[in-house]
C-alpha cells in the first residue's frame, strides 16, 4: 500500500517538472485540431502543444464553413473538444493550451513563436477568394463569393451583419446563377432553393439574419455553371442526391438534354465506380417517378403541385462568365457568357456564341484563396501562388530549403480541396513528420520559455467551454442544435459577466 | 481511381501477420475515464478496454468474434457484444480507427476491408454508406465502413483489415 501511494506521487511531480516540447499551431479549424490531436495522442515525448486562433472561438471552418444541415459533419468538434478537455488539466505528460483571439502577425510575430517554439504548424487555412476576373464581380450589387456567403449564413462574427447582404433586396431574388461546381456550390443551392421547408432548417444553428432575409426570396430557379462538362463536374454524390431528393417538396432537378442523356452514359462502359454511381442517380431521377427502375430512387413520391410553385436547380455545363450587367442602381440584372467546347484533342475553348441569363443573385464558387502572412516576405519563407511551398508538410524558403521547426498542415498546405477526413489525414502525416524532427533535435532552443500573454487579450479553453454551453442552452431554449453568437462584443461582454 | 482488387489486399495484410495474437479482454477492468484513448499505447497493456459509451460487454455463451488485422499485419481477435459496431469495437480496444463524424455514416475514416469469405453474409450498403465509401482511400470490392457493420451471428468470426494505405493509392505504391 505504502510503495502505491509513493509511486502515486512520483508520477504527479514528473509531470508538473517535466520538460516539454513546445509545439504551436496556428488556426484552430480542423486541420490544426487534428495536427494537435495527434501530436497529443501519439508523441512519446512530452508536449506543450499551443493552438492559436484568430477569433474568439475555434474550429474554423466546422462552424463557419460546414453546412447547418449537415451538423453530424461537425461531430469532429466532439474529438477536438475532448482532447482539448483531457490535456487542459494539469495530470498528464501534455499540455494543451487554446489562445482565442489572438492573430499571428498582429498581436504576437510569427518570428517570436519560431524564436521560442520547437516547432510551428502553420494551419491557417485560405481566408481569401478566387476570383473571375470579370466585369462587375467587385462592384454590382447582389454579386458575392461563396465564402462571403456561407460566413455571413454561418454567423461568422465578420460577416453575419454585413450590410451588403443583409440590407440587399432579397424580395427581388427569382433568378440565381452559382459559378461552380464543388461541394459549396451544391450546399448554397440546397439552402437557396429549401430554406423556406422548416422541418429543414429550423433546427439549425444557421444564422436566424440570413435565414429569414434568404425566405423572403421568391427564389424560382438556381443555376450552377460550370465551365467544363458534366464529366468533370467535382462535386460528390452524396451532395448531389440529396438535391434530387429534395423533389419530395417539389423541387425539381434539371440537366439539359445536351450536356446529359443516358446513351451518352451507357454505364456497362464506365469503370469508374464514383461516375458509374453518379449516371445511374441522374439516369433515374431525370425519368418521371412511375417510369423509374430502381427502388432506391422511388423513395418518396413527388407533390402534386402547380408549375407555378415548382423551384427548380439545374446543372448547366460548358459555359464561362464574360459579363455582369446591372440596373440604373447598380444592381446586376443579367450575365453574360460564352459557350465552351471540347476540341477533338480534348482541349477546352471557348467559342464566339454567347448567351444572357436573367439574374437577380450571383455567387461565385471557385474555392476559397490562401494568402501569405506580412512576415513571410522578410523571412525570406516561399508562398507558392496560392498556399505554402513545402515538403511532406515542412515549409520551404525561396531557395527551396527546407525552412527550420515550421510545418503546414490543411487547405493552406495544399490549397482549398478535400473534405474533413482527407484534412484528417493529411494533419496526421504532417504531425507524424514533426515528431520524427522533434525526437531527431537533441537540444531544445536556447529560450524555450512561456509566450508572454499577460498584455494580450484572448479566450481560453475554459472560456470557449462558457461560450460553448450558453450556445447550446441558448439552442435548446429555441429547439435548434445551437444558436451562435453573432458578433464578438456579445461574447465578451457574456464572459465579462461570467467571470467565475 | 485506382482500385486495388480486395483479394489482393487481404492477403498481403495477412502474408504481413505475426502468429496469431489473441487477446480476449473480456476481464479487463472497465475504464471510467477518457484518458483512454489519449494515452501512448506504448504504456497501456492491449487488454485495456473501455466499456463506456457504445461498446457493450457480452454476456458469458453469448459471445460473438471479431478479427482485426492492423496497418502492420499484426491480428487482434476479439470476443464482443451483437450489436456493437466495429467502429464502437475498435475505439473501445484502442486500435487507430478514426470516427471523424461520430459514426453517423457522414464521412469514410473507419474505412474497412473486410475478408471476402463474410462480405456476402453482410447486408448490403445502402446509397448512403455507397456514396461516403465513394470517398474512401484505397477502396476495394470488399470495402465497407466499420460504423455501419453491426455485429451479429451471421456474421461470427468475421476478419476486417484497416486500410494499409492511408492516402489516395499511387500507381508507384504497387512497386
Amino acid at each position: 500500500m505504502e510503495l502505491h501511494s509513493l509511486s502515486k506521487v512520483f508520477v504527479r511531480s514528473v509531470s508538473d517538472n517535466v520538460a516539454r516540447r513546445r509545439v504551436s499551431v496556428i488556426g484552430s479549424g480542423p486541420s490544426g485540431f487534428y495536427t494537435a490531436y495527434h501530436l497529443l495522442s501519439k508523441s512519446t515525448v512530452p508536449l506543450h502543444v499551443t493552438i492559436w486562433e484568430k477569433l474568439l472561438v475555434p474550429f474554423g471552418l466546422s462552424r463557419y464553413g460546414v453546412a447547418p444541415d449537415h451538423p453530424e459533419v461537425k461531430n469532429c468538434e466532439d474529438t477536438f473538444s475532448k482532447c482539448a478537455n483531457t490535456f487542459s488539466g494539469s495530470d498528464h505528460k501534455h499540455k494543451f493550451e487554446f489562445v482565442g483571439g489572438v492573430e499571428i502577425g498582429k498581436q504576437i510575430k510569427l518570428s517570436e513563436l519560431l524564436a521560442q517554439e520547437d516547432a510551428v504548424i502553420l494551419s491557417y487555412g485560405c481566408s481569401g477568394d478566387r476570383k473571375l476576373g470579370i466585369d462587375g464581380e467587385s462592384t454590382a450589387k447582389g454579386v458575392f463569393s461563396s465564402r462571403t456567403f456561407v460566413n455571413w449564413y454561418n454567423g461568422h462574427p465578420y460577416f453575419a451583419h454585413d450590410p451588403y447582404l443583409t440590407e440587399f433586396d432579397w424580395t427581388k431574388v427569382r433568378n440565381v446563377g452559382i459559378i461552380g461546381n464543388g461541394n459549396v456550390a451544391l450546399d448554397l443551392t440546397r439552402l437557396l432553393v429549401s430554406n423556406k421547408i422548416g422541418s429543414i432548417w429550423n433546427p439549425t444553428d444557421i444564422s436566424l439574419i440570413a435565414l429569414n432575409c434568404l425566405r423572403s426570396a421568391p427564389i424560382k430557379n438556381v443555376k450552377i455553371i460550370a465551365r467544363r462538362d458534366f464529366v468533370h463536374s467535382k462535386f460528390t454524390n452524396k451532395e448531389l442526391r440529396e438535391l434530387w431528393e429534395l423533389e419530395r417538396y417539389g423541387i425539381r432537378g434539371k440537366i439539359d438534354p445536351e450536356f446529359f442523356n443516358e446513351t451518352m452514359c451507357d454505364t456497362s462502359k464506365i469503370n469508374d465506380r464514383v461516375f458509374k454511381r453518379r449516371v445511374e442517380m441522374c439516369a433515374e431521377y431525370l425519368k418521371p417517378f412511375d417510369k423509374r427502375t430502381k427502388k432506391n430512387y422511388k423513395k418518396y413520391v413527388p407533390p402534386a403541385i402547380d408549375e407555378s410553385e415548382v423551384i427548380t436547380w439545374e446543372l448547366d455545363y460548358l459555359k464561362s462568365p464574360l459579363k455582369v450587367n446591372v440596373d440604373e442602381h447598380g444592381k446586376i440584372e443579367s450575365l453574360n457568357l460564352c459557350k465552351n467546347k471540347t476540341t477533338k484533342d480534348s482541349k477546352l475553348v471557348k467559342t464566339q456564341d454567347e448567351v444572357t441569363y436573367e439574374m437577380d443573385l450571383l455567387i461565385t464558387s471557385l474555392g476559397y484563396e490562401g494568402k501569405p502572412l506580412e512576415e513571410f516576405k522578410d523571412l525570406g519563407i516561399k508562398f507558392d501562388g496560392d498556399h505554402m511551398a513545402n515538403i511532406n508538410g515542412r515549409v520551404q524558403d525561396i531557395h527551396g530549403v527546407i525552412f527550420p521547426k515550421l510545418y503546414a498542415s490543411g487547405w493552406i498546405r495544399r490549397g482549398s480541396q478535400g473534405v474533413i477526413a482527407s484534412t484528417m489525414q493529411g494533419a496526421f502525416d504532417v504531425a507524424d513528420i514533426v515528431m520524427q524532427d522533434i525526437s531527431h533535435e537533441t537540444k531544445t532552443t536556447e529560450t524555450t520559455r512561456e509566450i508572454d500573454l499577460s498584455g494580450i487579450k484572448h479566450t481560453t479553453w475554459s472560456d470557449w467551454q462558457k461560450i460553448n454551453k450558453s450556445e447550446l442552452e441558448a439552442g435548446v431554449r429555441q429547439s435548434k442544435t445551437r444558436v451562435k453568437y453573432l458578433d464578438d462584443a456579445e461574447i465578451l461582454q457574456f464572459l465579462a459577466s461570467n467571470k467565475s | 481511381m485506382i482500385r486495388t482488387s480486395s483479394i489482393f489486399c487481404f492477403r498481403n495484410a495477412l502474408r504481413l501477420c505475426k502468429p496469431n495474437n489473441m487477446v480476449t479482454g473480456v476481464r479487463a477492468m472497465p475504464r471510467s475515464t477518457l484518458l483512454t484513448n489519449f494515452t501512448g499505447r506504448a504504456s497501456f497493456s492491449s487488454s485495456r478496454i473501455s466499456y463506456h459509451g457504445d461498446l457493450h460487454r457480452p454476456r458469458p455463451g453469448e459471445e460473438l468474434h471479431v478479427t482485426f488485422i492492423l496497418k502492420d499485419g499484426t491480428q487482434k481477435k476479439y470476443e464482443v457484444c451483437e450489436g456493437d459496431t466495429l467502429l464502437d469495437i475498435a475505439q473501445g480496444h484502442n486500435l487507430d480507427m478514426e470516427g471523424a463524424c461520430g459514426g453517423s455514416c457522414a464521412c469514410s475514416t473507419c474505412h474497412v476491408i473486410v475478408d471476402p469469405e463474410y462480405y456476402d453474409a453482410l447486408p448490403e450498403p445502402d446509397d448512403d454508406e455507397n456514396d461516403m465509401l465513394d470517398l474512401a482511400y484505397g477502396l476495394t470490392e470488399t470495402s465497407r465502413l466499420g460504423c455501419q457493420i453491426k455485429m451479429t451471428k451471421d456474421i461470427d468470426g468475421i476478419r476486417v483489415a484497416l486500410p494499409a494505405m492511408t492516402r489516395n493509392v499511387k500507381s508507384n505504391d504497387f512497386n
